[in-house]
């Protein structure tokens, strides 16, 4: 029994000691590998700045969120300027993205990724951090055209020296008119009649300041105290049923079915919800609204930011950011848009949710500012509400 | 002298495999729940707070994934063993495509198992009416609840449960249950007294194959549950993809982990199987 | 004395009580895949997949149509199909050893298997993150996902040809060897062929973990995007309704395949005229996992 089980047994040992030497030696070429990562030193604070290098060539790749982009823009952009791009919907949510790539961008990595596109509050958050690189505004003369004026100087990064927004939009309420007429309000959210038909959104920079705009709150001015009174006024509605679910962009579903009568929700949806049933719309809340953009920003270690850039230039021509604005439906931050829809899609020029103008936003705000302290403790306490 | 040296060579890729992308990360995590400080700026300070953190600000949703872990447990048990002892015993020639129907789902991806519930149990739904009616839906509605996890997580689980007591059932010699009945037993009592008896490796694995992945699962309670359903799965990932909180996160883990092996501990004792862990053979 | 109509009817249920409670499972499994079935005909308006708005074939025809989804999907299956080589490999192996042989450190290993089944995927899943971030080696994607499939694919083909192995009858090769058969052609010839199913069935479940994690792929992807990191993505903004028809490609697919490797075990049975009920859980077809 003895030799012969042995001898059956030796081809097989063979191969065995063949496949862990293999695996071995990848563990040992592993171990000379790097050091650093989570535990090495914080980010650089003085920022890098893009280099340019002539004409854009390569490849490129872009980080976006999802149904962020029309089809024909990547080829269209591919074919003027000789660039392959690799377009990765991959942000999904502010915070999971940023725990994503956090580690690389420590160690002075991108991933890959010449480009991705944050909101505004992450985009600061990344370049108090040292992680993105300062733009040479040489290569944006389209930017420098047709920025929206309201755009061009915002408090988080006056001058724009590190953030081009890509799309704005508003956070407001989404409603089943067919089976909330009557609600017009952020206090209406907290409204008994609609118990346990409410969603709010797991993004706190939405939810939290529109729930302080309820409580009459001057956003501009908020304390930390101001933040943390309208969490537990969250906190009592989610504890009494009231709210439903807190979601990302899946509210679409429980509106639809009619899960839910509102929702906390995005200017861009809307329109498309829409279409997929008619009771469904946007409203401005009687407080006003949050204002957003999500900004294209270059990361540390991105390679070949010569053509991130030429990306930038090329969207901010009116007529390629038509195309996206078209199937987009958020609010451009290009100037000259409404003047070719003007002609070859009247009904989107009217549309106040693509082209608000000034008093339709006359409440509205953009996201208010916290400091690296206030935001660790307020985040936790909200991220304690959701996950309560 | 050389037979000796055979199962360690047919073991060592294996094995480096597990040690060095298993054990070592674990290690790591380990180092990482003893920091403090803000991403960016970690220390290593032994820190325990970590988890005594963690086991305050969380208790209720540890309590809450054991309990509907638990349930789900119970229930995909309740509602494997009929399946899996007809499969055995009652199929003849249906037996393999019983086995594809059981098997096949678990080929659509899990994310689409779990969100065409959300389809199927819409508020107004047909389906949710019919359960409404029976009174299964005490809130009035069915998603959003936690019945609605629970209900996921048997359903994502149940395949687990089903091919080890059907395993099990397939190999026991139906001479002895054919024995028990020329001793005048009926069937309630072959069953209870010969056939469930014979069948506990697979049950203790079925329910362990269960429990185990649902006490940590995360995504059935964001699509189906609502406010107060999330699990500790949920509290990991936000404090690992969404606050990064590392420590707390890295800590979190492996409380879990311990309570879970506590758990299996303990099962494995009362169940009594040294067949689980592989001691038969040679 | 004749039972009334009801009184029949009533026994009759109660007999074929355990059929009919299977016969309802078996259902309930199903209503799933049947609803996404169902819905990869609809032909919405908008973005979302959730009322049913017209039959239309233009998505079966179209399946393949969305790149990123395609890609997603090829990653997923390039994935799977060498995560399961690997970890086949070496699992298979490693049943060799834990089954065949009485060594020490045999009660290590088996709780080494072991573990990796017992620990949360988040656990798992964030704890490969930080390694690989330390390290520095690898970098995030194909490469740290293909390692992380492979982990946790080890533990379950080893339980699966394990069970297989310890049900084995030693008689066969004793037999194959006093018929004047080498050691190797007796493995080759006799031990492998009846180990196969399990090595098969062990190589099934591997592709099937692979092809459908999502959890420890999402902690470890980097910006490469598998299937189901896709749908993730999807869910959030609605699943285009070519995702539906994908899953069905997938789960028909499937079945063929398990339909195929029974035929063939069949085949192969009669061929060595060995009757199936004198192996020891050879009656076990392809794709089942057993408890040890």
């Amino acid at each position: 029994m003895v030799s012969s089980e042995k001898d059956q047994r030796r081809p097989a040992a063979a191969l065995a000691v063949l496949v862990a030497v293999a695996v071995l030696a990848l563990g040992l070429a592993a171990c000379g590998g790097g050091d650093g990562g989570i535990q090495g030193g914080g980010g650089d604070t003085e920022s890098e700045s893009v280099k340019l290098e002539g004409k854009p060539s390569g490849s490129v790749t872009i980080s976006n969120w999802p149904l962020y982009i029309d089809k024909g823009t990547v080829p269209a952009f591919e074919k003027a300027e000789g660039v392959k791009v690799k377009y990765i919907e991959d942000v999904n949510d502010n915070t999971e993205f940023f725990g994503k790539v956090q580690p690389l961008l420590q160690q002075g990595e991108s991933g890959g990724r010449s480009m991705f596109v944050v909101t505004d509050w992450m985009a600061k958050k990344m370049r108090d951090l040292g992680y993105l690189q300062t733009l040479d505004k040489s290569a944006l003369p389209a930017v420098e055209e047709n920025l929206r004026a309201s755009l061009k100087d915002p408090s988080f990064d006056p001058g724009r020296e590190y953030s081009i927004p890509w799309q704005s939009g508003m956070t407001g309420i989404i409603v089943r008119k067919d089976l909330a007429p009557d609600l017009k309000s952020i206090c209406d959210l907290f409204d008994p009649k609609y118990k346990g038909k409410v969603d709010f959104l797991t993004e706190m920079r939405d939810t939290v300041p529109l729930v302080m705009k309820c409580e009459g709150v001057e956003l501009a001015s908020a304390s930390e105290d101001d933040w943390m009174a309208a969490i537990d006024k969250i906190k009592a509605a989610a504890d009494s049923g009231q709210i439903r679910r807190f979601t990302g962009n899946d509210y679409s579903t429980d509106l639809t079915s009619g899960n839910a009568v509102a929702v906390i929700g995005w200017s861009g949806d809307a329109v498309q919800l829409q279409i997929e049933n008619p009771n469904i719309e946007w409203r401005m809340p009687t407080e006003g609204c949050i204002l957003w953009s999500d900004n294209m920003v270059i990361p540390i270690g991105a390679p070949n930011p010569t053509a991130a850039e030429a990306w930038i230039n090329y969207v901010y021509e009116p007529k390629n950011q038509a195309k996206i604005a078209e199937y987009v439906n958020y609010v451009t931050p290009v100037e000259g848009v409404k003047e070719i829809f003007d002609k070859s899609e009247p009904e989107l020029a009217k549309n106040q949710l693509i082209f608000p103008d000034d008093s339709f936003t006359k409440n509205c705000d953009t996201q208010p500012t916290l400091s690296g302290e206030e935001d660790q403790k307020v985040s936790a306490a909200f991220q304690a509400v959701v996950n309560g | 002298m050389r037979r000796r040296v055979v199962p360690y060579l047919l073991l060592l890729p294996g094995t480096a495999w597990l040690l060095l992308f298993f054990v070592v990360p674990l290690y790591y995590m380990a180092e990482l729940s003893l920091n403090s400080g803000v991403v960016g700026e970690l220390e290593f300070n032994w820190n325990w707070d970590n988890y005594s953190e963690a086991l305050s600000l969380y208790d209720t949703q540890f309590i809450r994934s054991f309990i509907y872990a638990g349930v789900a447990t119970v229930a995909a048990l309740l509602l494997a063993y009929p399946l899996a002892y007809t499969i055995a015993f009652k199929a003849g020639k249906w037996r393999n495509a019983l086995l594809f129907a059981v098997v096949a789902p678990f080929f659509t991806t899990y994310l689409i198992r779990t969100l065409a519930w959300e389809t199927i149990l819409f508020d107004e739904s047909p389906v949710t009416e019919i359960l409404d009616a029976l009174g299964m839906a005490p809130e009035g509605h069915v998603l959003a609840t936690s019945g609605a996890v629970i209900a996921g997580l048997t359903y994502n689980f149940l395949p687990f449960m089903i091919l080890p007591i059907y395993a099990s059932l397939e190999r026991i010699d139906v001479r002895l249950i054919e024995a028990s009945k020329d001793l005048y037993a009926s069937a309630a009592q072959s069953f209870w007294r010969v056939t469930l008896p014979l069948s506990a490796p697979g049950v203790v694995a079925g329910t362990l194959l269960t429990f185990i992945p649902a006490v940590g699962d995360y995504v059935n309670a964001q699509f189906l549950g609502g406010v107060g359903n999330r699990m500790i799965g949920n509290v990991i990932q936000s404090l690992y993809l969404t606050q990064s909180n590392y420590p707390a996160a890295a800590a979190l883990s492996f409380l879990l982990m311990a309570l879970i092996m506590v758990a299996v501990f303990v099962y494995i004792r009362f169940a009594g199987s040294e067949a689980l862990m592989g001691e038969e053979a040679v | 004395m004749r039972e009334s109509g009801g009184a029949r009817a009533w026994r009759w249920l109660r007999e074929h009580a355990v059929v009919i409670a299977a016969g309802l499972v078996v259902l309930y499994l199903l209503i799933p895949i049947a609803v996404i079935f169902f819905f990869s005909f609809n032909d919405p308006q908008g973005r979302y997949n959730f009322t049913w708005q017209g039959f239309t074939l233009e998505h079966w025809g179209n399946a393949f149509g969305i790149e990123e989804l395609t890609d997603a999907l090829i990653t997923s299956l390039k994935l799977a199909v060498l995560a399961t080589v690997i970890a086949t490999i070496v699992g298979t192996l490693m049943a060799l050893a834990l089954v065949r042989h009485n060594f020490f450190g045999r009660r290590l290993a088996n709780f080494l298997i072991v573990i990796p089944m017992a620990t949360p995927e988040v656990v798992m899943g964030a704890a490969l993150l930080s390694f690989f971030l330390i390290l520095g080696t690898f970098s995030l994607g194909f490469q740290t996902l293909l390692i992380a499939h492979v982990m946790f694919c080890i533990s379950f083909v080893v339980v699966v040809v394990r069970s297989r192995l310890i049900g084995f009858d030693r008689n066969l090769e004793e037999a194959a060897r006093d018929l004047g058969a080498t050691s190797l052609q007796t493995f080759r010839l006799v031990t492998f062929p009846l180990i196969l199913p399990g090595i098969f069935g062990a190589a099934m479940l591997s592709f099937a973990l692979s092809i459908d994690d999502f959890v420890i792929s999402n902690f470890n992807s980097g910006t490469t995007v598998t299937f189901p990191l896709y749908i993730f993505g999807a869910a959030q903004r609605g699943i285009p309704v070519e995702v539906n028809v994908i899953a069905m490609i997938l789960f028909f697919f499937t079945v063929a395949a398990m339909g195929f490797a029974t035929w063939q075990q069949r085949r192969a049975e009669k061929m060595a005229s060995v009757r199936p009920e004198q192996e020891a859980g050879a009656g076990m077809p392809a794709g089942a996992p057993a408890a040890t």
